[in-house]
């Protein structure tokens, strides 16, 4: 059971992230609040996935080793030595995503606080209402 | 060249928006051109490929010369193949029809909308095309991105309505990237036709199950299933509208084409119908969403947020259709797709032109218009009658395959709400069509008294043609159903 | 939703375990063919911009409509200042 909990507890921790970042997003009024929840959700992602590319056992980064000056191609690589590169070159990509994202939805903010001067949803719901 | 062409599909809309902003600091109005340019080139080369699919059957494309699952991979079979001629055919018409009601109600902005509008379709070609999981991610979020930015320049209250948008948007792609992570940490790959194959070994691990969940309840949040729609009618009512006209058709139906996609092609059917209870709940989701749509449309008094609403009803259909799970339930929810695509925007396209002459979509505006502008009307009773389902307009083929499908899977609920829907749908624009039509008397005034043929006060060409084209379409899609769905949605549903 | 995601990490291989199928499956040909396909000793890079580069234009593509839509939303329009000054 221990062992269990020691080898799964990574994935749990970054469940409890998104958790958090999801709550953030859906019960805070306050826009900017919502951005940042939007932010802690997706960064939680990307931990969870980049957390799958370790291998036990002293790994390195993916950089191949005695490579320059064309020499490298006679050594043969021990796989088990390097951490998977395929997760980290997949969250390269999220994480701009998540960047542009976030430009786009301040933004966005920018806008809505020109014409109602206030980033309280509740506030802004009821200025439309009044009209 | 001819070989290259799945990848121009996708880089043409691309590389022309990126030339735009530079043809637009040379002379404004020809960024308009420069749109209708590309964008016909690129349906050329869609129709190009649905030919060549149908000839030859799927075509496999290689980026780089990397074989799969190693690099990523382009595979254009029978469904893809109608939905990218759907998206670039549908994108040529809006851009055609977008020029007098972009410089109306977006004065100053003309060069970057049709920049963001080229981005806006390179991103939906490219989910369209696309054989592996995380490039989909990739071209959704390009194509989120561009729709956030063009919803949000719209009218007053437009910002706040992107804002609901973008959280749910964004909570919907993190959780189809959350799913594709839980079939990558169980398999290793990312390639549609490589996951299919490596997963059998896996289907009762916990793993793949949340996958699904989490696959699906994103796909439903972007394709506005009922209870999580909540986005849709604002967003949709507020863009301009040539916006609306663009992206209230095709945005749903590319996620629905996703949700077969991962329901059949990367989940076996195998387990998406017989292991798992997904279709049933699919059915249950369909009738609520059709029902749901049907009664919010009915309490509208805005014309663009009532089609909101039928276009909700509409992704019901769909959803249920695949429930259903017989071939001729699943046929007539994917000639569904091609038939809403075709009506929503043949109505949205009328509303559009009704906001550049009135500068209102409200109901209670429409007084008089069927004298005022007959060649729209028109074009809006067509639409009218293919959402009820009438025949000879293709609304009523793809409805009788899917009651048919409910007869074989002997699914009364959902039949009694296809039938239900339809008479609520002659109810919504009956009503649109007495008001444009009967009360023209007393708001008439003096143009009438003098006894001559009413002024005639149309829409510009420019935006009347393509609206006309597309109500011609609906009735030719009609007439030839048959011929479409024996040649490409026979060979796009899978053999149950 | 967490009670969901948990459920799901019952059943998913051990933190750092190296045979592990994300781990065995495409990842060693990018390490063993890595350097003789792209002359790249940072396997990173190699499989970002040469085996999956395509994706690293999609990236490319999402920065720039993020651009394209920021200058949409926030620049105003030109006209209405050129007519104030006339």
């Amino acid at each position: 059971m221990i062992e269990f909990v020691v080898s799964h507890y990574n994935y749990w921790a970054y469940v409890g992230l998104m958790v958090i970042g999801f709550y953030a997003m859906m019960a805070k009024k306050n826009l900017i609040k919502k951005i940042i929840g939007m932010n802690i959700f997706q960064s939680a992602i990307i931990l969870f996935y980049i957390s799958t590319s370790v291998k036990r056992g002293g790994v390195t980064v993916p950089i191949l080793e005695h490579a320059h000056g064309g020499h490298g191609a006679h050594h043969a690589v021990d796989i088990m030595q390097y951490a998977n590169p395929l997760p980290h070159v997949l969250m390269l990509t999220a994480i701009v995503v998540m960047v542009a994202t976030l430009g786009v939805a301040v933004a966005v903010c920018i806008l809505i606080y020109k014409r109602y001067n206030t980033l309280e949803e509740d506030e802004i719901i009821m200025s439309i209402k009044r009209g | 060249m001819i070989a290259q062409i799945p990848i121009l599909i996708v880089v043409i809309p691309l590389i022309s928006s990126l030339f735009c902003p530079l043809i637009g600091l040379w002379r404004r109005g020809l960024c308009y051109l420069w749109a209708i340019f590309a964008l016909s080139l690129c349906a050329l080369a869609s129709v190009n490929t649905l030919f060549a699919v149908i000839a030859n059957g799927t075509i496999h494309y290689r980026l780089g010369g990397w074989a799969p699952p190693f690099g990523i991979e382009y595979v254009v079979d029978h469904l893809n193949a109608m939905m990218l001629v759907i998206v670039s055919v549908i994108s040529l018409i809006v851009a055609l029809y977008s020029k007098r009601t972009v410089e109306q109600e977006l004065p100053g902005r003309v060069v970057y909308f049709y920049t963001v509008f080229l981005l806006q379709v390179t991103g939906f070609l490219g989910i369209v095309i696309t054989g592996d999981l995380f490039n989909l991610y990739v071209f959704l979020e390009i194509g989120s991105l561009a729709g956030y930015a063009l919803i949000a320049i719209g009218e007053d209250g437009a910002p706040l309505a992107t804002f609901r948008y973008i959280v749910m948007g964004t909570i919907g792609a993190c959780f189809y990237l959350l799913g594709i992570g839980y079939i990558y940490i169980s398999t290793g790959s990312l390639n549609m036709a490589d996951v299919q194959q490596l997963l059998p070994q896996l289907y009762d691990s916990r793993v793949i199950l949340t996958a699904i969940a989490f696959l699906l309840a994103g796909l439903a949040v972007k394709m506005a299933l009922f209870p999580v729609h909540v986005w849709l009618p604002d967003a949709y009512t507020k863009a301009p509208s040539a916006t609306s006209a663009l992206i209230a058709p095709l945005m749903t139906k590319i996620s629905l084409y996703v949700m077969i996609r991962v329901l059949f092609t990367v989940f076996k059917p195998h387990l998406s119908i017989e292991l798992l209870p997904i279709t049933d709940i699919m059915v249950w989701a369909g009738f609520v969403a059709i029902l749901g749509g049907g009664i919010m449309a009915l309490a509208q008094t805005d014309f663009k947020r009532m089609l909101c609403y039928v276009v909700v009803a509409e992704v019901g259909y769909i959803v249920g259709g695949v429930g259903l799970a017989n071939t001729i339930a699943i046929k007539g929810a994917v000639l569904h797709i091609l038939n809403d695509a075709v009506m929503t925007v043949g109505l949205f396209t009328v509303a559009g032109i009704i906001m550049y002459k009135t500068k209102s979509h409200d109901i209670s505006d429409f007084h008089g218009l069927f004298k005022k502008m007959p060649f729209t009307m028109f074009a809006f009773v067509v639409g009218a009658l293919s959402i009820i389902g009438v025949p000879p307009t293709c609304g009523f083929f793809s409805k009788w395959y899917l009651i048919q499908g409910a007869v074989i899977a002997e699914h009364w609920a959902f039949l009694i709400a296809l039938l239900l829907s339809s008479l609520i749908s002659v109810v919504l624009f009956f009503r649109v069509i007495e008001i444009g039509y009967v009360f023209q008397a007393s708001h008439g005034g003096s143009t009438h008294t003098t006894g001559h043929a009413a002024i005639i006060d149309e829409a510009p060409l420019s935006m009347l043609i393509p609206t006309i084209a597309i109500a011609l379409g609906i009735i030719l899609i009609g007439v030839y159903n048959q011929a479409i769905l024996s040649n490409i949605i026979a060979f796009a549903v899978p053999k149950l | 939703m967490g009670a969901g995601l948990i459920y799901g990490t019952l059943d998913m291989p051990k933190w750092g375990d190296p045979h592990s199928p994300a781990s065995t499956h495409v990842s060693p040909y990018y390490l063993h063919h890595g350097l003789e396909h792209t002359a790249t000793p940072n396997v990173v890079t190699s499989v970002l911009a040469d085996y999956r580069g395509y994706d690293t234009l999609g990236e490319t593509t999402v920065i720039f409509t993020a651009g394209m839509a920021c200058i949409l939303l926030l620049r105003r329009g030109r006209s209405r200042e050129e007519k104030r000054h006339d």
